[in-house]
């Protein structure tokens, strides 16, 4: 899974949008990088070094922040919708969390002795789900000394995807089992489940009006669910031969860019842009090896790098 | 009506069934021999992204005119005390000669059931590499009742990426977790009808 993500990085840097783009920043990075994290401020990156360390900039600036050494073994990276922390798990099943701004301490603790591939935080930045390889999600609150709020179980395996809804009272997990299961964010008690999937998902996200989960994974099709009823309400055409590992709504709230990956990892990997109620989608092509992608403010932000020169780019 | 080996020893002594010719006591003997029974867990290897469910209950996954060298997969499921698991589920996936899952179909899917003996034995073709893994494998999920759910994955000595030293080589797939994974590969059968046949013992913890 850890590869499959890293991939969806890389691929999520590859597409490029639609429409016309204007370049927004210009940042020298500190070292040779295939991929790239942007945070949703678009002011700091996480730069994925070929020497196999992970050095977190300022954008534009490319002041270095932090360092995470290749003996260090990080191994996936998140920022809070907001853009004010970065979490950072590790092989070992550490977890950090690191203010992205300001002088706040660090909050390091470690929920499992497996790898951390998922990670995920609730809209109020305080609160973090954290999926160990194969086991148990977990949530924690990092407030203060992190703590252990609940622990999430799958028939088998681990967590895949993870979406909270905008008012953070609803959160919906899809684990290695194939299966949807929606929690209360209250009690933590198991509200709803959607078995219907036979294969895995591997994005999940809630519309911004919460009342959609758009969902799709193995079977290559983004699947628009009700959140009230946990019930696939549409599907959007599959793209035979691939699946889907991430959806970000753009803010529009219209339109998913959607990527694509190839089943067997030989073709490229593409990405789509669907139109969620017309179900019309229209491809992302792209003219240079772009290797960052994230929403900023409602619009899709890509990056390019040329040797140690990144371009940032918007699109309209 | 099921006794502990240390039970069994001291019956089979006390009714004359066993004589016991050694100067250890018959509870260190005992111990001795639960020991050397016991086995350890089977490692485990992640899931990966390609399980689907629902898959049929068949040991033939291989169909006539399918292409890759035909392979024969067998094992027992047992418990960490050695004995055997009855009722065991193992579900298993694995991609074709050319390195592709099927995701429209269950090609190459198959739930096993090993039953009281807890045997179990299956027909494929050896799994081809793809770009995003490097080592060719078998996915396994095995469930029991009492037991610990296993996810693992099986490896062959023979995956030219070990380049013949699997004992040096097997960490250049950073996804096996141990060299236990990796079974030696035994060529079977006439020179028309050759099979690799490889044997995979999955040891389950219990609850």
């Amino acid at each position: 899974m850890r590869q499959l993500m890293a991939a969806a990085l890389v691929l999520l840097g590859a597409m490029s949008a639609v429409g016309s783009s204007r370049p927004v920043a210009k940042v020298q990075l500190p070292c040779e990088s295939g991929y790239q994290d942007l945070s949703p401020s678009g002011t700091q990156l996480v730069v994925h070094c070929k020497d196999r360390s992970v050095r977190v900039v300022s954008v534009p600036e490319g002041t270095e922040r932090h360092v995470f050494t290749a003996g260090q073994h990080a191994n996936s990276f998140l920022y809070s919708q907001d853009g004010s922390w970065l979490a950072v798990g590790f092989e070992d099943g550490t977890v950090e969390v690191v203010p992205s701004q300001g002088t706040a301490p660090s909050k390091r603790w470690k929920p499992s002795a497996r790898r951390i591939d998922q990670m995920y935080f609730f809209p109020d930045a305080k609160t973090l789900v954290v999926g160990p390889v194969d086991s148990p999600a977990q949530v924690w609150g990092f407030a203060d000394t992190p703590a252990l709020l609940a622990t999430l179980p799958f028939e088998f395996g681990g967590l895949n995807a993870c979406s909270v809804s905008p008012d953070g009272k609803t959160l919906v997990a899809a684990g290695d089992d194939t299966v949807l299961r929606w929690y209360d964010t209250a009690t933590w008690k198991k509200t709803r489940e959607y078995n219907g999937f036979l294969l895995e998902t591997f994005a999940l996200t809630f519309t911004p009006d919460g009342k959609r989960v758009l969902a799709g994974g193995a079977d290559a099709r983004i699947t628009v669910m009700d959140a009230a009823t946990a019930k696939p309400l549409r599907q959007m055409p599959p793209e035979a031969g691939s699946y889907v590992v991430e959806i970000d709504l753009l803010g529009d709230k219209q339109r998913a860019a959607t990527v694509y990956l190839d089943d067997a990892g030989e073709k490229p990997p593409h990405a789509l842009l669907w139109d969620i109620a017309t179900v019309k989608s229209a491809a992302l092509n792209s003219d240079a090896p772009l290797t960052c992608g994230t929403v900023v403010g409602g619009k899709l932000w890509v990056c390019s790098a040329d040797g140690k020169t990144l371009t940032m780019s918007q699109y309209d | 009506m099921d006794f502990t080996r240390r039970e069994l020893l001291e019956r089979c002594a006390a009714f004359g069934a066993a004589t016991l010719v050694t100067s250890m006591p018959l509870s260190a003997l005992a111990t001795e021999w639960e020991a050397a029974e016991k086995k350890q867990p089977t490692p485990f290897c992640e899931l990966g992204p390609f399980y689907k469910r629902e898959a049929p209950h068949s040991s033939m996954m291989r169909v006539p005119g399918d292409s890759g060298m035909p392979l024969a997969v067998s094992g027992v499921v047992y418990n960490t005390r050695g004995e055997i698991v009855p009722n065991a589920k193992v579900e298993i996936w694995q991609t074709n000669s050319d390195g592709h899952y099927d995701i429209e179909g269950y090609r190459y899917r198959a739930v096993l059931e090993p039953g009281a003996k807890g045997s179990y034995t299956v027909e494929s073709v050896m799994p081809g590499h793809y770009p995003t893994r490097v080592c060719q494998h078998v996915h396994y999920l095995t469930t029991a009742p009492g037991h610990k759910t296993l996810i693992t994955q099986l490896y062959f000595a023979t995956d030219p990426v070990f380049d013949g030293d699997p004992d040096k080589n097997f960490t250049r797939d950073p996804l096996i977790t141990s060299r236990e994974l990796v079974r030696p590969v035994v060529i079977k059968g006439d020179p028309k009808q050759i099979v690799a046949a490889v044997n995979f013992d999955l040891v389950m913890e219990t609850l």
